[in-house]
């Protein structure tokens, strides 16, 4: 169970605070107005931004005052997820090291970035690029996996696509996923529960 | 961050050069047992030497930015212009000339009897403030060409397109992106130059007229040379160290946050130029060509008339090897001293520790400041009475030569890895990568700037004289010591020949890294 328990992040001027458990295994989407603190959220679970006070507890052990390489959280960022001067292929093999080449493939295949996987990033559209930091993050053998909207440039129907994908995947490896959203249909797929902030 | 490992290993380097500077001011410090000669600093000899030394800094600086500007912008926006490949290595050799091989290309043209002189007014002299600025310019204008339109090349297609898309007017292109993406490091790079030309040693010694033009570092040679006056010297010293290191840290602090941008080897959206503007472009450019070109074809006569014999040429084939082994340690020890040393300072940036930041740069860059004869006659005399520098002199020439051209390679290197921490400081920690895949990832993105830093500090480091003085024997010569001994014997055209052949060399280094690094 992940267990955020009184936790003060200070963003400037602004005090954000959070107090929510969500159960292994299950799919919580995060809404909210822009500024009300959700990539922050994210970011202080993962370990870039450290609270003022309140605890984080992940199978009720405290992470808070964990090192970032310690925690068991795999983070898509709204930017910024690929390495611009290797390929594709090499970006996904990153944190991946548990999967081998044919089970990357047949993930890539279902998203429909196969054909990508040997291209440089800045050769993909920010559609293909989104896909694949999706990929890699998913395939990664951490628990906790935090989304920060993985869907935003996507078209419809690859977007049912790819929210199919991490249904099937988060469900299938019992992954917790809490996942930054603007879109009700990603809620409708994908959410075992919607938490609103406000 | 004074725990990682990685850190302590820079950090540990820091404190190594803060010591080696501190010994050299003990050396000097405990030989005179007087300290400074405070007394100096009232007089009106020290008030010139001081304002000359700013002056021609300053107005070097300006010069070379300012000309530097448009010549960057022609081969921006005219990115097919002729041999534009050949013009940027050619900057960086004007940047890192032996000073003894400008100075005697320069004397071909514009001496006495210089091929050039006969065209110029009568009261023209290559010796005084125009010789220094000339030669400084020649040295530094290529440099912020070289910095100016990397800086352009960052600028990220989308902002043309998004201009294109805006219809933004030249003048908008001109304020809105051509400025912001210069701005950022026009101070760093006006300050760079400054500094370098505050502490010009051999420029002012070879063209300097006397004491109306002599800078701080060349009266310090003086005094330690001519009079033994080691309280005047150390006095002179801690001016030039106060000086150079009020501007050093006011230039890091007034830094900027650097114009960040993906790599983008596309660059399809530069704006074109219409026909006038080639035009200007070409003649700017042509201009600045044959004026970097001039002194070094003045070197032929003297290379054509010199008389050949198996000696000379055994003479500087030896001089060339042991140049080139002590440049090319001097040069790897630099550059993995010189990334270590950026490891905390990283780290600072990160945790937005700023002052820390700052002083560690400070500290790392320090020997930019001190005055090198100062680091070297402080060692010499400390270290006479304990060690055969005869035997050994030639390993604190290594060691003095890599200490010197570090700043150099951190300043190299420094903006490159700080913007990759900048765009995937987050990505990387996140995959939780070993330490052999952040080092391969890392390097795949810092390679070409590394390769073309080990060129830059090999080049500056095989052109060492000032070291070569002071620890240096007759029995295993560099060849720029060579070139000095034969032009001091008025072996011109000897000295000629030595100065072509590392020339060539130089060129030929530097073609075969800036390949290597088209290729990385």
């Amino acid at each position: 169970m992940l267990d955020i328990q009184q936790l003060h992040i200070q963003l400037g001027d602004n005090q954000l605070r959070y107090q929510q458990q969500i159960s292994s295994g299950d799919i919580v989407t995060l809404q909210g107005v822009s500024g009300v603190g959700k990539s922050s959220l994210l970011l202080c679970i993962a370990g870039f931004i450290q609270p003022v006070s309140g605890q984080i507890c992940w199978a009720g052990k405290p992470i808070s005052s964990l090192p970032i390489e310690q925690r068991p959280v795999a983070m898509l960022f709204q930017e910024n997820n690929l390495f611009e001067h290797i390929s594709v292929l090499k970006n996904v093999r990153l944190g991946t090291a548990n999967i081998d080449d044919s089970q990357i493939f047949a993930a890539a295949k279902e998203l429909q970035i196969a054909e990508q996987m040997q291209k440089m990033p800045q050769q993909l559209s920010g559609g293909q690029r989104q896909r694949v930091g999706l990929l890699r993050t998913l395939l990664r053998p951490e628990p906790l996996i935090l989304l920060d909207e993985p869907f935003a440039e996507l078209d419809n129907q690859t977007r049912t696509i790819a929210a199919n994908w991490v249904n099937k995947v988060a469900r299938a490896q019992h992954k917790t996923v809490l996942l930054v959203t603007h879109q009700m249909e990603d809620v409708d797929i994908l959410a075992d529960r919607n938490w609103l902030l406000s | 961050m004074f725990t990682k490992p990685s850190n302590i290993v820079g950090l540990l380097f820091i404190l190594i050069i803060s010591c080696v500077t501190v010994l050299a001011f003990q050396g000097l410090i405990g030989f005179s047992q007087n300290g400074a000669d405070l007394a100096l600093l009232q007089d009106s000899y020290f008030h010139s030497i001081l304002l000359f030394s700013i002056k021609q800094a300053l107005l070097s600086a300006l010069l070379s930015t300012l000309l530097a500007w448009p010549i960057a912008r022609a081969i921006y926006y005219y990115p097919n212009i002729y041999f534009k490949q050949t013009f940027l290595s050619l900057s960086l050799l004007c940047f890192v000339l032996p000073t003894l091989v400008l100075i005697t290309g320069f004397v071909s043209l514009l001496g006495l009897s210089g091929f050039i002189t006969p065209f110029l007014p009568e009261q023209w002299s290559l010796y005084g403030l125009q010789g220094i600025l000339l030669a400084h310019v020649y040295m530094n204008l290529p440099f912020a060409v070289r910095a100016m339109h990397q800086q352009l090349q960052n600028i990220p297609d989308s902002s043309w397109i998004l201009a294109r898309q805006l219809k933004f007017s030249r003048w908008q292109r001109f304020c809105m992106i051509e400025i912001p993406s210069l701005s950022a490091n026009l101070g760093l790079i006006f300050g760079f130059i400054s500094i370098l030309c505050f502490n010009s040693f051999a420029v002012v010694l070879a063209l300097g007229g006397g004491p109306q033009s002599t800078t701080l570092e060349v009266a310090i040679y003086q005094a330690l040379k001519y009079d033994f006056n080691i309280p005047e010297a150390l006095t002179l010293a801690w001016s030039q160290f106060a000086i150079a290191g009020i501007f050093f840290v006011l230039l890091y602090r007034s830094n900027s946050v650097p114009w960040l941008s993906k790599d983008s080897t596309q660059k399809l959206w530069i704006p074109s130029i219409g026909k006038t503007t080639k035009g200007i472009y070409l003649l700017i450019y042509t201009g600045t060509f044959v004026f970097m070109l001039m002194p070094l074809i003045a070197l032929l006569p003297g290379v054509l008339a010199a008389n050949y014999s198996i000696d000379l040429i055994v003479d500087v084939l030896q001089a060339l090897s042991l140049t080139l082994v002590l440049g090319a340690l001097s040069a790897v020890f630099a550059m993995l001293m010189a990334y270590c040393i950026m490891l905390p300072i990283r780290s600072a940036a990160q945790h937005r520790q700023l002052q820390l930041q700052n002083l560690l740069q400070w500290l790392a860059n320090h020997t930019l400041i001190a005055p090198a004869m100062v680091l070297c006659v402080g060692l010499y005399i400390l270290f006479l009475p304990l060690i055969d520098l005869d035997q050994l002199g030639i390993i604190f020439v290594l060691i003095l030569n890599t200490l010197l051209i570090l700043p150099f390679a951190i300043q190299q290197i420094r903006a490159r890895v700080l913007q990759y921490d900048s765009d995937y400081a987050l990505l990387y920690q996140s995959l939780k990568l070993t330490f052999g895949q952040k080092i391969s990832i890392e390097w795949g993105y810092i390679k070409p700037v590394m390769l073309s830093t080990f060129a830059l500090v090999l080049l500056i480091a095989m052109g060492d004289v000032a070291i070569f003085s002071i620890f240096g024997n007759n029995n295993l010569q560099t060849l720029p010591w060579l070139i000095y001994q034969y032009a001091g014997s008025y072996r011109i055209h000897e000295a000629s020949f030595a100065s072509a052949i590392l020339l060539l060399v130089y060129f030929l280094i530097l073609l075969k890294i800036e390949r290597a690094k088209h290729h990385a």
